[in-house]
Order: structure tokens, then C-alpha cells, then sequence
């Protein structure tokens, strides 16, 4: 039932390119498909690379080292993730302007003899896809860490491997899990973009079939290609499942909790040098510029009591949808997790159809299921919520699934045995077990669909507004200035969300 | 034990809300829905002024719009909106020729001139907005450019800003070009244009005001209300406004309009009319004219003070309808080129 909830836009994809010719079909593969594709997975395989090292590196110095204001750095590489890829490819569009805060910095350590770097390429959309998506690699690996036993690596250690040795030998086949987690979620991101690459004009899969849709009101060709992102990403999907099916880690009873190391002075400086820089370029300075032009929108009075409507409907519409996508989710990530069969697999892929699929598209096929089946919902809240959660069901799936992988079937065994029915032993062993997988997928989602705009554009109801919705009215003028509160705003919206997700991860661990 | 009590607290709490919500939101009778593919900021006063003199509420649902068109296509006869308001004429002839609006009565409808409404009155268009050149004043000589024509010369390489080719404006100009021209003349000038941009092409018309206005750039094609927008807030940027192709044998500037038309399911026919009456009356011009310095387009109502005044240039006479019929045929030659 859920997985059918999840494959309606694609059934509305499937049914559209049916209408379309073989002839256009031929004209379609021709001319775009191959720049789309190379400009599509070039860009996956540059944002992949920039996510690895971003968010492996400092999740790895955050559980293995002790420093000084280590808890200040965990929120600074989370928060990036409140940022909505649109706000960060226009606020660097602006800042490297010659009179913006990078650019003018450039010229005075360059002069103007040094181009200054252009964002409108694969780099560009590469680096701003990187910094606005690393945070998911880095908070999987982070949990796994902090999961993971030390028993091997120090193992390894005493059979006199090197510190680099283990850690390539050891450590990271042991995070593949999460590291193929991770990186999933921001290929999924990736592939389903739409406001970084239509703010630097970098034709993807996606854009393009957002092109078709409002161009040309081509519903034949935009499903076509939809269709074929879908196949790509799917393909994608299974790939990475075959990689990480082949192996299986539980942690065993004996194990212990990693004890970070102290950091020297030395290493404090260099660690924070890291820390800062990323931290930096993906949360301050966009934080920086948002808090200098909200600043300019008070004293203008620009923010006003229906400001207030907005931040409460966003509030309302990310609670109810997180809330409904990780209990939805549950059973899918469970039965994956226990039995891997065909079936089970062909659940879990379907249900990540709605995120690749581009936003408007999943809009439009949900507009149409509603209207042909229950016309009653059709403009209410209730639309909006089922197409944001199709969209982010995934997210939610992939977190289940990986705390669910680590958690040892015999715990649960051991549950069964000793006179638990399952309903008991899911509610007293597997779900306080696994809840640390289950409040990072709530704030996942939440954080997702507190910035989902393609979607929420679409079917709000009438006078619903959201605050990303507010930032596309203002953007659209071309005053994204005046987008600054809103954008503040969802920065701000998403501290107890987090803090709710660090929170349970202090108490689970004052209890080990 | 305490966290899992809490979250089915909090889930059975949400099933609540959401199953009180399931009806949606109700308009009520004297409520008009207007689906606004124009920014709020310049529809907001001149609603609020309606429903200060009527007492008729009008809520706007503001995106994209064509997503809105998309959006009243798929709803058929349940759509809640009344009426619908877009920046781009091409979109209004496209939701015209789908069947999406009702005729507005003759005696509205004749208030704006019959070049700027549909030709069966299923749109009215009230405000348009030109398309000119901007220019540096410290680079470019005053008769330097002529004509749009012009900037496909070899001597504006890389001097030129203009939008990329997704742009709703520029389809639009384009669109008009090769109407008022033929294919291979805007075929050759769109390849002269390409060449001199050199891939660099801008995302936002103020952006292009701004690098010719800083002098990154020598000349733009852009909306003439870009231009006084950015001299509002710096009176003193050596920019100056080009009216191009004013000529005996040339054919003018094109022009756009933003317009509104009233749906085919409305059920509020008389109240979506009452808004078009405040819209075109001289009252109503000014005020959606004026909030974007465009110009109204009822006959005798002035636009705002220093943008030049309609009626002293010539305007392109290609028919605003063809707007929509001509889009993808424009598109497609966008695309043959390469425009990026």
C-alpha cells in the first residue's frame, strides 16, 4: 500500500511516455539524451568525490580526537544541511561578484589579473552541490563511528599496521555501509536538484525536463526523460546495493565504545584549521549574508506579522510529513533489512522512485492520482503532505535501513525466546534499539521538506504559503534580498530538530 | 520506554490535526482566487485597494505560470481559481487556445485597446513592458546602436549582456523578431549574437543593468523598467536607454503584457468581473502599471514619470497572440542555434 502510494508519479511518468512516438523517441535519444547524460553523471561523480572527502575527513576527526569546542564544530557541519541549494548558489553567485564580499577579497590578494573561479560549470555546480550535501555523508559516517568497534582496529594496530594502513584496510571497508548510505542520499539529491543547476544554468536530467514542462508544455518528452532519470538512478540504486549487500556487519556482544584520543596543540590547530574552513565556506559565510540583509529587511520593516503565517506553515507541513514518512517507512526498511528477498528489494527501490524523480513532476502525478481517485482531498493539506513524503519516503527508508542492518538479528531472537510476541518484541526491542536510526530519519525528512519548494509550489492549498515558497515569490523578481528572513529563517526553523537528534545521541550514550 | 510514549503521542497528535484538515481550505462566497504568475509585491496593493472600495476578498496563489496553466489544465472543472494573472501574453494566448477561460464581457473588455486583449476577449492585457537596449554611457556613443540587429556585429564581442534562452522576456522578443523579420535574418542575428556573447550569458535582466551600469559590459537587451529600476536606487549610473529599430522601414520595439483572464469554472463570474472593471479603469491602470514603471494599457493613462511615454516611439505591430502560438517555433529555433 505505501510502496503504491510511493510508485503513483511514476505510474503518471510510465503512462505519459506511452503517448509518445518512436519517432520522437529516436529524435529524443539523438539529440539530447547524450549531453544530458554525460552532464548528468559527471556531475554525480564530481559532487560524489567532493561529499567523500568533505564528509568522511571530518566525521573521522570529530569521534577519533578530542579538542576543544568539538560540540560547537558537530552543529557547524550539520547546519549545512538547512541551507537550500538555490539560497546557496545565489548567495556565491553574488559574493563572487567584483563587489561582493569573495570577489573583492579575490581582487586584493590577485589583483584582476587572475580570472576570478566562474561557477557557471560542472565545478561550480559541483562545489555548491558539495557543500550544500556533504553533512549527509558526514552524520552517517559519524553515527557509525561512534558505533563502530574498536576491537579491530586496535587488532590491527598491535599486528603492526600503520595508523594509514588501518584506516584504509580496517576502518573505511568497515564504514562501507554507511558511507554507501551516505552517499546514496546525495546522489538521490543530486540527480533530483532543480534550484542549483536552474541558477547556474547547468543542464541536467532534471532541469531539462522541468525545461520541456514549462517551455513547451511537452508532457510526452519531459515524462520520456523522466523515465530515463529514473532507469539511471535506479540502476544506480541497485549498483550500490550489490556492493554493499556482499557484506554484512553486526556489531558483536564484546564490544567496546571508541574512546577519542587528545588531541596535541598542534593538532588542535590543524584540525580546526580543517573544521573551520569547511564550516566556513558551507555555513557561515552563507549564514553571514543572510543575517546582514535580514538586518536590512528589519530596518526596513519588511517583516511582517504574515512573515510569521509563513514560518508556522512550514513548521506545520515538515512536522506532519517527517512525522508520517518514518512511520511509513518502517516497514518497508524493516523487511528489507530481515529478509532480503526479491520482492522486498523491488519495495525498496520503488520507493525511492518519488526522489529522483524531479519535483514538479511528482507534483503533477499526484495532482492527477487525487483528482481521478479522491477528489475530496484535491487543494487541501492532505495533497501536499502525500507528495512531500513520496518525495522524501526514501530518505527516511535509508536511515531505517542502515541502523537496522547493525542491529544483530540475535538481539531480537533473543527477544522472541524469551516469550516476547513479535508486536512486544518490536515494541520493547527493536525499536529502542534502532531509535537512533529513527530520529535521524524524522530530522532528515523534516529538514527536507522544510525546503522543498517544486512540489509545495504546486499543490499548497490556496493561500497556504511556505517560506520556501516565499523565497521563489521574492526571488523571482530578482530581489533575492528580500528572501534573506525566510532563508534565516529555515536556518533557524531546523536548531530543535537537530537538537532533538543530537540530544537522543548524548542520552543513548550516557546509557552505554 | 519514555521516548517511544512520546513519539506515539506526538504521531496519534498529527493523525488528529491532519484528519481535521482533510476538507481543505473552503473559499468562501465573496472570496475571489486569483492563480498569479506575477510577483505579489506588485499585485498586493491594487488587490487590497479592490477589496478596499468592494469588500470582496481576493487571495493570491502565487507560482509559476506556466506551472499554474499546467496546473489549471489538470484540474478541469474542480479548480478553485477564478481568475488567472500572468507577465508573459504567450502564456494567456497558451491557456486561451486550451480552453481554460471565459470570455470577459464587451464593455470591460473594450477599456484596453484590441491589440492588447484576445481577440475573443478570453484575456485583457494590462500592463506591457518594452524591449530595449541599455548602454554605458562613458563606452558607447548616443547612435552607436540602432537596432537590435545590430549587436550580431562582430564589434560587440564579448561587450554584451543578455539573458539566456530559457528567459520568458527573451523568447518573447525573439518571437516578435522573427514574426516582424523573417526565419533566416533572425537565424543569422541570433549566430552573430551567440559569437559576441561568448557563452557568457546572464541569468537575471537586473544583473545585466548592473555589469553594463559598472561598465563589464557596454550593452544589454533587457526590460526598459530594469533600467529605472536600477537608476531609483542610483540616479547617478552612467546608463542611458536605447529605443532600437525606430527607423521609417523598421519595425519597433516589441512589446509585451502581463494580463488576466477569468476560468472557464469559475463560479464567481460576476465578482471576477468587478476585479477586471477595477483593473482597467484608470484608477486600477496606474496603480498595476505603475508598481513595475510599465505602462498601462489603457489609452490616456501615463506611465510612471521618467520611462519614456507610449505613443512617442513606434511599437512592433505583430499581434500579441501570436505570443503563444509562435512559442514553439521560436524554442526550436533557440535550439537549432544552440542558444545558451
Amino acid at each position: 500500500m505505501v510502496v503504491l502510494v510511493a510508485a503513483i508519479p511514476l505510474l503518471f511518468v510510465v503512462y505519459s511516455s506511452f503517448e509518445l512516438s518512436q519517432a520522437q523517441w529516436i529524435g529524443l535519444w539523438s539529440s539530447r539524451l547524450p549531453g544530458l547524460l554525460w552532464n548528468t553523471l559527471s556531475l554525480a561523480i564530481l559532487v560524489a568525490i567532493g561529499c567523500f572527502v568533505l564528509g568522511v575527513s571530518t566525521a573521522w576527526l570529530i569521534t577519533r580526537r578530542d579538542f576543544v569546542g568539538k560540540r560547537l564544530a558537530v552543529w557547524l557541519l550539520v547546519l549545512p544541511l538547512t541551507i537550500p541549494t538555490y539560497v546557496f548558489a545565489h548567495i556565491y553567485t553574488v559574493m563572487l561578484d567584483d563587489e561582493g564580499w569573495l570577489g573583492s577579497v579575490w581582487l586584493a590578494v590577485f589583483g584582476s589579473s587572475v580570472p576570478m573561479p566562474d561557477l557557471y560549470n560542472v565545478f561550480g555546480v559541483a562545489l555548491i552541490l558539495s557543500l550544500a550535501g556533504f553533512s549527509y555523508v558526514f552524520l552517517l559516517v559519524r553515527a557509525a563511528l561512534m558505533r563502530s568497534n574498536v576491537v579491530f582496529e586496535e587488532a590491527a594496530r598491535i599486528h603492526g599496521a600503520t595508523p594509514l594502513q588501518v584506516f584504509a584496510r580496517i576502518s573505511l571497508p568497515l564504514l562501507r555501509p554507511a558511507i554507501a548510505a551516505g552517499l546514496a542520499v546525495v546522489m538521490l539529491h543530486v540527480l533530483s536538484d532543480f534550484g542549483a543547476v536552474s541558477m547556474l544554468r547547468y543542464q541536467t536530467f532534471t532541469l531539462s525536463i522541468y525545461l520541456q514542462m514549462s517551455g513547451r508544455f511537452d508532457f510526452q518528452a519531459a515524462a520520456g526523460l523522466s523515465l530515463v532519470l529514473v532507469s539511471l538512478s535506479l540502476t544506480f540504486l541497485v549498483l550500490e546495493r550489490f556492493f554493499r549487500s556482499r557484506q554484512r556487519y553486526y556489531s558483536s556482544g564484546q564490544s567496546r565504545a571508541v574512546r577519542p584520543k587528545h588531541a596535541t596543540r598542534g593538532e588542535q590547530l590543524l584540525i580546526w584549521g580543517w573544521l573551520g574552513l569547511v564550516a566556513l565556506f558551507a555555513f557561515g559565510l552563507p549564514v553571514a549574508w543572510m543575517l546582514v540583509w535580514t538586518w536590512h529587511a528589519w530596518i526596513e520593516q519588511h517583516i511582517t506579522r504574515e512573515f510569521w503565517g509563513y514560518v508556522f506553515n512550514s513548521g506545520f507541513v515538515s512536522f506532519s510529513a517527517a512525522t508520517i514518512a518514518v512511520v511509513l517507512a518502517f516497514p518497508i526498511g524493516l523487511y528489507h533489512a530481515r529478509r532480503p528477498t526479491l520482492s522486498s528489494n523491488t519495495f525498496l527501490h520503488l520507493s525511492n522512485v518519488g526522489f529522483v524523480l524531479p519535483g514538479p513532476v511528482v507534483a503533477l502525478g499526484v495532482i492527477t492520482f487525487v483528482l481521478a481517485t479522491m477528489p475530496v482531498l484535491y487543494g487541501g493539506f492532505i495533497a501536499l503532505v502525500m507528495a512531500v513524503v513520496v518525495r522524501f519516503l526514501p530518505l527516511a527508508v535509508q536511515s531505517q535501513e542502515a541502523s537496522m542492518q547493525q542491529l544483530t538479528p540475535s538481539v531480537e531472537q533473543a527477544g522472541r525466546i524469551l516469550g516476547a510476541g513479535p508486536l512486544e518484541n518490536l515494541w520493547r526491542v527493536t525499536l529502542p534499539m534502532i531509535r537512533g536510526g529513527l530520529i535521524s530519519a524524522w530530522v532528515l525528512v523534516f529538514i527536507d521538506v522544510l525546503k522543498e519548494l517544486p512540489a509545495t509550489l504546486l499543490l499548497r492549498p490556496i493561500g497556504f504559503d511556505t517560506l520556501p515558497v516565499r523565497i521563489w515569490i521574492e526571488a523571482s523578481e530578482e530581489m533575492l534580498e528580500l528572501a534573506a528572513p525566510a532563508a534565516l529563517m529555515l536556518v533557524v526553523g531546523t536548531f530543535p530538530a537537530i537538537w532533538v537528534m543530537m540530544r537522543g545521541e548524548m542520552a543513548k550514550r550516557q546509557v552505554e | 520506554m519514555t521516548f517511544l510514549k512520546r513519539f506515539s503521542y506526538l504521531a496519534s497528535g498529527i493523525v488528529a490535526i491532519v484528519a481535521c484538515s482533510v476538507a481543505g481550505v473552503q473559499a468562501s462566497d465573496d472570496e475571489l482566487i486569483v492563480y498569479s504568475g506575477r510577483s505579489d509585491k506588485f499585485v498586493r496593493p491594487v488587490v487590497e485597494a479592490f477589496t478596499e472600495k468592494t469588500g470582496v476578498k481576493v487571495v493570491l496563489h502565487t507560482a509559476e505560470s506556466t506551472a499554474l496553466l499546467n496546473k489549471l489544465r489538470l484540474e478541469g472543472g474542480r479548480t478553485p481559481a477564478d481568475l488567472f494573472l500572468s507577465n508573459d501574453a504567450g502564456n494567456l494566448q497558451l491557456g486561451s487556445d486550451a480552453k481554460l477561460f471565459r470570455a470577459v464581457s464587451k464593455d470591460i473588455a473594450s477599456a484596453i485597446p484590441s491589440q492588447y486583449r484576445a481577440a475573443d476577449n478570453t484575456w485583457i492585457g494590462l500592463s506591457a513592458r518594452a524591449r530595449v537596449l541599455v548602454i554605458n554611457t562613458n563606452n558607447v556613443e548616443k547612435g552607436e546602436l540602432q537596432s537590435v540587429f545590430d549587436l550580431a556585429d562582430p564589434k560587440w564581442l564579448g561587450r554584451l549582456g543578455i539573458t539566456n534562452a530559457t528567459n520568458e522576456s527573451f523568447i518573447a522578443g525573439v518571437t516578435v523578431y522573427l514574426e516582424a523579420t523573417d526565419r533566416g535574418q533572425t537565424k543569422a542575428w541570433l549566430e552573430g549574437l551567440k559569437a559576441n556573447i561568448n557563452g557568457g550569458v546572464f541569468s537575471k535582466h537586473s544583473h545585466i543593468v548592473n555589469a553594463v551600469a559598472r561598465g563589464k559590459k557596454d550593452a544589454g537587451l533587457v526590460n526598459h523598467y530594469y533600467i529605472y529600476r536600477h537608476l531609483a536606487e542610483n540616479p547617478n549610473a552612467p546608463i542611458a536607454i536605447v529605443l532600437p529599430d525606430q527607423g521609417e522601414n523598421d519595425f519597433g520595439i516589441a512589446w509585451n503584457v502581463a494580463g488576466i483572464a477569468v476560468t472557464k469554472h469559475s463560479k464567481k463570474l460576476e465578482l471576477a468581473e468587478q476585479l477586471i472593471a477595477f483593473l482597467v479603469s484608470e484608477e486600477g491602470q496606474k496603480m498595476f502599471a505603475e508598481a513595475n514603471r510599465e505602462y498601462p494599457t489603457r489609452e490616456g493613462v501615463p506611465a510612471a514619470d521618467m520611462v519614456p511615454p507610449a505613443g512617442s516611439y513606434k511599437v512592433a505591430g505583430v499581434p500579441m497572440s501570436a505570443l503563444g502560438a509562435k512559442r514553439n517555433t521560436t524554442i526550436d529555433l533557440l535550439e537549432e542555434v544552440g542558444m545558451p
